[in-house]
């Protein structure tokens, strides 16, 4: 459907905007050429809704849900279309004039363009759900409109605020609307017009009502939630001309007359939307009389407007919603004219101040022109559109003589504050301040076209209104209504109370310098409401942040704690259960419980040595006693690796004990072992709780554990007939559970490169590339000696362990470990030792290099040796042997044989690839962290 | 036996979390690794079989006597490597900490407080 690309063109528009290096003027031209093309094309969809009806487009997005995208085009979606395509023709061009810097345009026009797209979706919207979608896109865009200007302290304020009552709102809005799909049966707006009579008699009506009113009421600005927007006047005037006083701020009241139907015609309905309505249309109307700033007083005169939408659609049969209807677009016309011209005015003098401003008629004579055309229409004069719309609100408030009087005398004040805009602005003569004349700033000649634009519009359909605006105005109805621009009955109540109004109108402006100069009192304003709420959430932050302490053994303890209590109630759920007894059948068994003992008590020191090289080495010792049980269990796979890794381990501590500081070290040690006897309790008394719900997690497992006819025994078949090897752990890990060990390589490396990064960073301020000094590490290495090198990093670099006998033993080491490796990846299959085995004797081989050698020279001769690439390298070849099944047509990391090719009585199969893999990353890995280790450079302290 | 293994693995769960809670970083980082090898334990403590011989089979897919549970084997072999992994990143951590905060006390290092 067609306005499927109304709506995605602007954003498509928007992307390619923001890349633009052109002239500010160019670029408001597409945009506005753009938005004209729009505007035509939603024209000629105008007689197809009139003469079929509402039609919709209906993409399944995520049917569980009942979220569908749907485009729902009725005469009243039909309307705000164009208003918003039309009203934006004018104001992307005026913006192409408004800024000087072509970038900013761009930014500023992209965003302009987005906004465009996400109301142009809102309106369009046949479902809830996207409709929400829109409605949050234009609050956000609008943040970053309001905000455009980031180093302005007052726009970002004046940003968040709305962001925060508009989201606000937007969150009541999105509860009020599923409540609404939820008693409706459907998320999709056409069904939910059907079922009005379902919605209305529902038990959660009231809720529902209530919620998409706030959500309403924020959006459009209605008292009590209207305090955003004369802080939103921030944002550049392009901005405010077109969200927040033709098309966002408009939202709320197309969401409600969009609902009308369903919801409409109760006495909540009636009651609530014409009390808030008028209350909003006489306060903006007030206040906006006092006002200095002119783009205050437009924001307030734009809420009181809102307010007279907001009461009109009120009205109970539908009454008002031609009133309302017509207002929307004579006011979207002469607000978005004046707001303009008020940018222009900004733009050429500087100010906004409107007892500072005077006698501009002389230096903008066509701005003038235009201003007053489009005061004429906002004070409601024949024979402008402004009039009309007028008239039809006077109309429809005649029901209520209170409602009458106080539209009444808010049209006078609107007439006020129209004629002040006109008069005092370019007229009166101006007022110097302090001896400062106004410096004026020469516009480009093409800024007024915009506003221009926009009044002679509001003079055209003034005259032109029953032929113009009737087609527009029907559809959104569904029933034939005429509009004229005199009543055909002549002179009426309503004419008759217009003029009155005007009269009134005239003579508060006459009388303005009498109570301008009042003095009333300063009411709290929502402003300030607002503020104090912030403050007080974010003292309440502040002192919930008391409770930090910053030491992490503190929240050890606590997280500990909570872990103790929450084991604890699922133990007691489980008792209780058998245990099994303890006995040592066979040799194996003794041994096994002697090497656990072992491994429990050289814990335990580990535990009770102060020094760190001693715990480090118990450690150690422990893990040696472990990988002894492994080989008794009989797992002779994980004993190989366990003895590596412990290796490897050991090595590591010491290595980092190394490259820790000796005082801090020796400080560590004397200070921090003694502790005090209330800490000890307290650490050993978590301890022995967790020991023991571990110990009863355990035993209940035990309990539990899979009979004989597990898994484990299909493993066991399955292993020679669909892997081809005998060694079933290798088979389950290169095969069976492929994916967990390609992971498990993945984190390995990502660990050995995060270490990397932590232990050797270039100083900062050299601008060598970190990889090109690794080629040549003996010509650009400089080791400045600086103040701040700890005396002791010299063993690291010049290492001491570099005699001849430990060099020799280096020296065979690393082939050796090569030959070994490729063993044990050959027969990975057959015999104890794999991938990681292999991949974890490489990297032992390269860690005694450096320790031996030191990092310098162990870079200079081994220059085939990189290993962040090694870890790429690996990772890579994994995932291309895991890939190569689906080239042979079968799935991802199944077992493949290559060929039927023996060589040396080796198959070349995936298991084979994978092996390779994990060796290459493990050795990689490995590579990495003991580089990173014995790197003499490392972070500057702060 | 599997009773002894679940029991081991409780007392050096409990060691474990004993160290972690140690004011000096290094210890700390030790009473981590001691945490990862005690659920080692209880991997072997829920295997499935009291195995005699290691799982390899032979040309004929038979094994001459009771096999060691082959799956506990390949999830203790992941849990090392990556046991390994974590323990080097986070000693990696404390070299480059102690060096920025001048000390091995966590106490010391409290950027934290609120």
């Amino acid at each position: 459907m067609v306005l499927v690309l109304v709506i995605l063109l602007p954003f498509l528009l928007a992307v390619l905007v923001s890349f633009a290096r052109m002239r500010a003027s160019t670029v408001g031209t597409i945009s506005a050429l753009a938005m004209l093309t729009l505007f035509i094309i939603s024209l000629l969809q105008l007689s197809s809704v009139t003469v079929l009806g509402a039609s919709s487009l209906n993409i399944p997005w995520i049917p569980e849900i009942g979220l569908t995208l749907s485009i729902y085009v009725d005469g009243l979606a039909l309307l705000f279309v164009l208003l918003i395509t039309g009203i934006g023709v004018a104001v992307m061009f005026y913006a192409g004039q408004y800024f000087e810097d072509g970038r900013t345009a761009a930014r500023f026009l992209a965003l302009l363009l987005a906004f465009t797209g996400s109301m142009l979706a809102l309106v369009l919207a046949g479902n809830v759900l996207t409709l929400f979608i829109a409605w949050e896109a234009t609050s956000i865009i609008s943040f970053l409109l309001i905000g455009f200007y980031g180093g302005d302290s007052a726009a970002r304020r004046g940003a968040s605020q709305a962001l925060v009552i508009t989201g606000g709102g937007g969150l009541a809005l999105l509860v009020g609307l599923l409540l609404m799909g939820s008693a409706g049966g459907s998320l999709q707006i056409a069904d939910l017009l059907a079922n009005g009579d379902v919605l209305r008699a529902h038990p959660w009506y009231t809720a529902m009502v209530i919620l998409i009113l706030i959500g309403c009421f924020s959006k459009s600005a209605q008292f009590p939630l209207h305090f955003w927007l004369p802080g939103a006047m921030s944002a550049p005037t392009p901005a405010s001309a077109f969200l927040h006083s033709a098309t966002m701020v408009k939202a709320g009241i197309y969401l409600l007359a969009r609902l009308s139907p369903a919801l409409g015609d109760t006495l909540l309905w009636t009651t609530v939307l014409p009390v808030f309505g008028i209350i909003t249309l006489l306060m903006g109307a007030v206040l906006a009389l006092r006002q200095r700033d002119l783009k205050a007083i437009l924001a307030y005169s734009t809420i009181s407007q809102l307010g007279a939408f907001v009461a009109l659609i009120g009205l109970p049969n539908g009454e008002g919603l031609k009133a309302a209807f017509v207002g929307i677009l004579a006011h979207g016309l002469y607000k978005c004219a004046l707001f303009l011209i008020a940018g222009a005015i900004d733009h050429a003098t500087g100010t906004r101040d409107i007892l500072l401003l005077g006698g501009l008629r002389r230096s903008m004579p066509g701005f003038a022109l235009v201003t007053l055309f489009a005061g004429l229409s906002m004070a409601g004069v024949p024979p402008l559109f402004g009039f009309v719309a007028k008239e039809l609100l006077i109309e429809a408030a005649e029901i209520d003589p209170l409602a009458l009087i106080i539209v009444v005398l808010s049209a006078a004040f609107t007439v006020t504050v129209a004629l002040r805009l006109f008069w005092d602005v370019f007229v009166r003569p101006g007022a110097p301040h302090d001896g400062v004349e106004l410096h004026l700033h020469k516009l480009p000649r093409l800024m007024v076209i915009g506003p221009a634009l926009l009044a002679v519009t509001s003079v055209v359909t003034g005259i032109g209104v029953g032929p113009l605006i009737t087609p527009l105005i029907e559809p959104a109805l569904g029933k034939p209504t005429s509009l004229y621009l005199f009543p055909p009955g002549g002179i009426n109540l309503a004419f008759v109370l217009s003029m009155t109004a005007l009269a009134v109108g005239i003579a508060v402006f006459l009388t303005r310098g009498w109570w301008l100069a009042w003095r009333l009192p300063t009411l709290t304003s929502g402003t300030q409401i607002y503020a104090g709420i912030i403050r007080a959430v974010e003292g309440l932050g502040d002192l919930l942040l008391t409770s930090q302490g910053g030491k992490i053994r503190y929240y050890l303890t606590a997280i500990l704690t909570a872990v103790v209590l929450l084991l604890t109630i699922a133990i007691v759920r489980i008792l209780p259960f058998e245990i099994q007894a303890i006995e040592l059948k066979n040799a194996s068994d003794v041994l096994k419980a002697v090497l656990l003992g072992l491994a429990l008590v050289s814990t335990g020191a580990s535990i009770l040595f102060e020094r760190h090289l001693l715990a480090a080495l118990s450690l150690g010792v422990a893990g040696y006693a472990i990988g002894g049980i492994f080989l008794l269990e009989p797992a002779p796979d994980v004993a190989l690796v366990q003895f590596l890794v412990e290796t490897l381990a050991t090595v590591l501590i010491i290595l980092i004990l190394a490259r820790t500081s000796p005082e801090e070290r020796q400080q560590a040690i004397s200070k921090l072992w003694g502790q005090t006897r209330w800490g000890l309790m307290r650490d050993l008394t978590i301890a022995t709780a967790l020991g023991c719900a571990m110990t009863i997690f355990a035993l209940a497992a035990v309990n539990s554990r899979p009979t004989p006819n597990s898994i484990a025994g299909w493993h066991l078949e399955n292993a020679l007939p669909q892997v081809g090897v005998n060694d079933v752990v290798a088979a389950i890990v290169t095969d069976f559970r492929g994916t967990d060990t390609l992971i498990e390589i993945t984190v390995f490396g990502i660990a050995s490169l995060g270490v990397l990064t932590l232990l050797a960073r270039p100083k900062p301020g050299k601008v060598t590339r970190f990889r090109l000094r690794l080629r040549h590490p003996v010509r650009s290495m400089q080791i400045e000696p600086s103040g701040e090198t700890e005396p002791d990093l010299p063993m690291i670099y010049r290492s001491r362990f570099a005699d001849p006998v430990t060099q020799l033993a280096a020296l065979l080491v690393l082939p050796f470990s090569f030959v070994i490796a490729l063993a044990h990846i050959a027969y990975a299959g057959v015999a104890p030792g794999d991938g990681f085995t292999a991949g974890a004797i490489i990297g032992l081989g390269i860690t005694l290099w450096f320790v031996v050698f030191g990092y310098q020279e162990t870079k200079a001769r081994l220059r085939w040796l990189h290993p962040t690439s090694l870890i790429g390298a690996g990772i890579s070849v994994a995932l291309i042997n895991a890939a190569l099944p689906l080239v042979f047509g079968r799935e991802f990391l199944a077992f493949t044989q290559v060929a039927d090719i023996y060589v040396a009585d080796i198959k070349i199969a995936s298991t084979l690839l994978f092996e390779v893999g994990i060796c290459l990353t493990v050795f990689g890995g490995v590579s990495t962290i003991m580089e990173a280790i014995s790197h003499p450079q490392e972070a500057e302290p702060l | 036996m599997n009773t002894l293994f679940a029991l081991a693995t409780g007392l050096m769960f409990g060691m474990g979390i004993f160290q972690l809670l140690r004011r000096d970083l290094i210890k700390s980082a030790m009473g981590f690794y001691i945490l990862f090898t005690s659920i080692n334990f209880l991997f072997l403590a829920v295997g499935a079989y009291d195995g005699v011989i290691a799982p390899y089979v032979d040309a004929n897919n038979q094994t001459s006597s009771q096999p060691s549970d082959p799956l506990v084997q390949a999830l203790i072999l992941t849990a090392i490597v990556i046991s390994f992994g974590s323990y080097a990143l986070l000693l990696g951590l404390i070299a480059v900490s102690s060096r920025r905060f001048r000390t091995l006390d966590s106490d010391r290092i409290d950027q934290l407080k609120g």
